[in-house]
């Protein structure tokens, strides 16, 4: 038999790469195009304001590892992912239990209750929570002060020591509704049959869901921690409203530094543009690595 | 069957009546000045387009938006164009206008980013000369003060590029209080400038007196730049002579061509803004806002003093008409009698023309009609000491009352012109470029010592100091191996007389 060339294999499937061609063309121009200038241009000392931009190799990386506010970014943006994810996998899985439940009537009304902050602009609640937060008449304060939980106002905000756990719980509140949404998805997958079986066997309560229902849907769990894990470490909008990274860098994640060091700052300081893209290429290849990592453990949960 | 009149009153009639009150309200707030259509503009030197067009503006905002808000729909109508105007904070502008030129859509004129060399702009080819647009230029020119334009600052290559309506005479670290809290407290800062001590117990007797429900002292502390510029101005007023400006002028000494950041003045002024935190007289909270949100809370009473600038005076005209308040002078260390504070040449708010602009014409005929003794009064009428207009005879026809006047007077007695080094040796607008400010900056270590994140004062501005020196010494390398004719000694001017302007006369001494 004949095996065909590749050029008869291409036109063959002609129709396909004409489909194919337009989303080609938009991932080129918006994907693949800035990916690729991004590591050009973290070789490059170059403001973004001038046409000098200087062939400098791999300094730029050099200058990043080297620099302790660019690792304290990077660790920080880990411990924002560590603080946040296994809050909104647990919460959101016990709050899918309850309103999964056929016989609550108003499951309806508090899944959309709990969802709406996901549906609302993130900047818009970065802004409104600062005001929730600031210690002058903010109702966080008000109500604590109210409730004599606390003597005086807390800089829930100005406070290195609270500042980046009252970010991650406006994240974790922000958020929740959407992990709620995988994990009721998941749980709808689960047939009432298994729950009526396992009932007529005698499993109810910790052991119904631990032994049965938990197993069936850890296929969907092991995607939801990758979901949730990438989204955790993708939170500029949020730090940037609410804290700019602030004070003292006490909430600065990876991407604020990228951000501060790619523009222009309050300190007025010239802007790195080189330099911001080769933090964001080591923080791309840090999260890839991560991802990938994920996906060889969903592979081996997938053959148990 | 007769129909009963019914009054139905729909959601839509509602919202419009709501919004019509609202309209008329907000109406009410504003003075009745604003909407005067007062200003007699002139007819144009040179005829100008008849196609009218849209003229972009884009600055800094503040009370130049108030100005411009009510000068240019007067103006357009009266040359048939349209003007589309934005203010933006600095922050907004450092970012925006980088990539409004690089993607072509930067606004007819505008503001160049904070610590971007004009040099650069011009060189870039962000920018043209206004030299075709405003009626006889030289003319013109001449009705400026001395000094607001040089060569290598907004003048290039013998062409004007940048045009200042505006003077650099002020500070932004004024002392703005309330009257009632001072006067309760026991102090009158009109009396004389107020030391450190003094005002450390002001501050204490305040938070005292309002017993959880007002503070002392308050500052915007999550914008940094505001810890910076009370400790560079209070630093400068105990006796740490240095410039004011950009990098390349900023806390250094023109005496020594050396950064200032580690001085006991510096120090002196941290442990002030340290010891008004640990006396519990500092407002809670001030590092979860920036300054206009400190500003906003002066008049309503959540703290009895602030350090900010005279750009104050009209937003608080403004907004809370019925608040007294008092401006005094930058207070000054116990036993030290207050030094002068310098700035550079030159003017402020400056303006340039985008390259790709079809509009110089209507752009320069606005400025000459600015540029006049008419323009000037108009604008110190409406901007009093915010932005202080350049022209003095100007400002002292406006006739300026109460705090703006005050505050004029204030700066007039503290400021003198010192020495810049890029109107010495136009290569050092080359280091400018170069340099880049050290992480963390001054802000940024003054924030962290406040926050208690860095511990020691000394050890911390030792090192800042250091950073800072480094980086001006790397710049000037940098410069240097592209062909910059420069060295540290360009900042050094040995015949500058700390009590004295310094004037052309001196540079040529040099």
């Amino acid at each position: 038999m004949n095996r065909k060339t590749l050029f008869q294999q291409i036109y063959d499937a002609r129709w396909c790469y004409i489909f194919v061609f337009p989303c080609l063309v938009i991932t080129s121009l918006f994907v693949l195009y800035p990916i690729g200038m991004s590591w050009y241009f973290s070789l490059l000392d170059w403001t973004g304001f001038t046409k000098d931009a200087k062939f400098i190799g791999f300094q730029n990386y050099i200058e990043a590892v080297n620099d302790e506010f660019f690792w304290n970014a990077f660790f920080r943006s880990f411990i924002f992912m560590f603080g946040t994810v296994p809050v909104k996998i647990i919460l959101g899985f016990i709050i899918a239990v309850f309103l999964n439940n056929q016989v609550l009537k108003l499951a309806p009304f508090f899944r959309t209750i709990i969802f709406m902050p996901v549906v609302t602009a993130i900047a818009i609640i970065g802004i409104v929570m600062t005001f929730v937060f600031s210690p002058f008449n903010g109702p966080a304060n008000k109500f604590l002060m109210g409730m004599n939980i606390t003597s005086g106002p807390i800089d829930f905000l100005g406070d290195p020591n609270t500042v980046l756990p009252t970010v991650m719980g406006v994240y974790v509140w922000k958020w929740l509704g959407i992990t709620m949404m995988y994990w009721l998805a998941a749980l709808q997958t689960v047939p009432q049959d298994v729950y009526d079986a396992a009932k007529i066997d005698g499993a109810q309560g910790f052991k119904l869901w631990f032994h049965i229902i938990l197993p069936i849907v850890l296929p969907f769990a092991i995607v939801i921690v990758l979901v949730e894990a990438v989204g955790a470490l993708n939170v500029f909008p949020l730090i940037e409203t609410m804290t700019a990274g602030g004070p003292f860098f006490s909430s600065e994640v990876m991407e604020v530094y990228i951000f501060r060091t790619a523009f222009v700052t309050d300190s007025g300081t010239m802007p790195r543009l080189g330099y911001a893209c080769a933090a964001g290429v080591f923080w791309g290849v840090a999260v890839l690595f991560i991802t990938v990592l994920q996906g060889i453990w969903i592979r081996k949960t997938r053959r148990l | 069957m007769k129909k009963k009149n019914q009054l139905k009153v729909s959601r839509r009639t509602v919202m419009k009546g709501a919004l019509a009150a609202g309209a008329m309200m907000s109406a009410a707030s504003i003075p009745s000045k604003l909407f005067a259509g007062e200003f007699n503009i002139p007819d144009p030197l040179k005829p100008l387009p008849t196609d009218g067009g849209n003229l972009r503006w884009i600055d800094t905002g503040d009370m130049k938006g108030v100005f411009w808000n009510k000068l240019f729909p007067e103006y357009a109508a009266s040359r048939g164009i349209t003007i589309e105007y934005d203010g933006l904070p600095w922050k907004e502008i450092n970012k925006l206008i980088p990539l409004a030129v690089r993607n072509g859509t930067v606004q007819d004129v505008f503001q160049i980013p904070l610590n971007m060399d004009p040099g650069v702009a011009v060189s870039e080819g962000w920018v043209q000369p206004w030299d075709d647009y405003i009626p006889n230029l030289q003319e013109w020119l001449a009705g400026f003060p001395g000094g607001v334009y040089l060569p290598g600052v907004n003048q290039f290559g013998g062409k004007t590029y940048g045009i200042c309506l505006t003077a650099n005479k002020r500070t932004g670290t004024c002392l703005l209080y309330s009257k009632k809290y001072m006067t309760e407290a026991g102090y009158d800062p009109e009396a004389g400038r107020m030391t450190y001590s003094e005002i450390r117990d002001a501050a204490k007797k305040i938070t005292k007196n309002g017993n959880g429900q007002y503070y002392g002292w308050i500052i915007g502390g999550n914008q940094v730049n505001r810890w910076e510029d009370v400790v560079h101005t209070f630093g400068q007023v105990a006796g740490a002579h240095s410039g004011r400006g950009g990098y390349t002028n900023r806390h250094i000494s023109f005496k020594t061509g050396k950064f200032q950041i580690a001085s006991d003045q510096y120090m002196e002024a941290v442990e002030l803004l340290l010891q008004l935190k640990s006396d519990g007289s500092a407002f809670p909270g001030v590092m979860s806002m920036n300054a206009p949100q400190a500003r906003a809370l002066m008049p309503q009473g959540a703290a009895g003093m602030i350090f900010q600038g005279p750009w104050c005076i009209g937003v608080w005209a403004k907004d809370a008409p019925n608040w007294e308040y008092g401006i005094a002078s930058e207070p000054v260390p116990d036993g030290k009698e207050a030094q002068p504070l310098y700035i550079a040449e030159g003017g402020s708010n400056t303006f340039w023309l985008s390259k790709d602009s079809k509009m110089g014409p209507f752009a320069g005929d606005l400025m000459h009609f600015m540029g006049t003794e008419q323009g000037q009064i108009y604008w110190a009428q409406t901007v009093g000491a915010a932005d202080p207009a350049v022209n003095p005879t100007a400002v002292a026809k406006a006739g300026l009352t109460g705090q703006s006047a005050k505050a004029l007077s204030m700066f007039n007695e503290n400021l003198l012109v010192g020495p810049n080094p890029i109107v010495r040796n136009k290569d050092v607008g080359l280091v400018a470029a170069k340099t880049r400010i050290p992480d963390p900056s001054l802000a940024l270590v003054i924030q962290g010592l406040y926050t208690g994140q860095i511990k020691d004062v000394e050890k911390a501005l030792k090192d800042c100091n250091q950073r800072y020196e480094d980086e001006l010494d790397r710049a000037v390398e940098e410069a240097r191996a592209e062909g910059a004719n420069v060295t540290r000694d360009d900042w050094v001017f040995p015949n500058w007389d700390l009590y004295s302007n310094y004037g052309a006369d001196k540079y040529s001494e040099l």
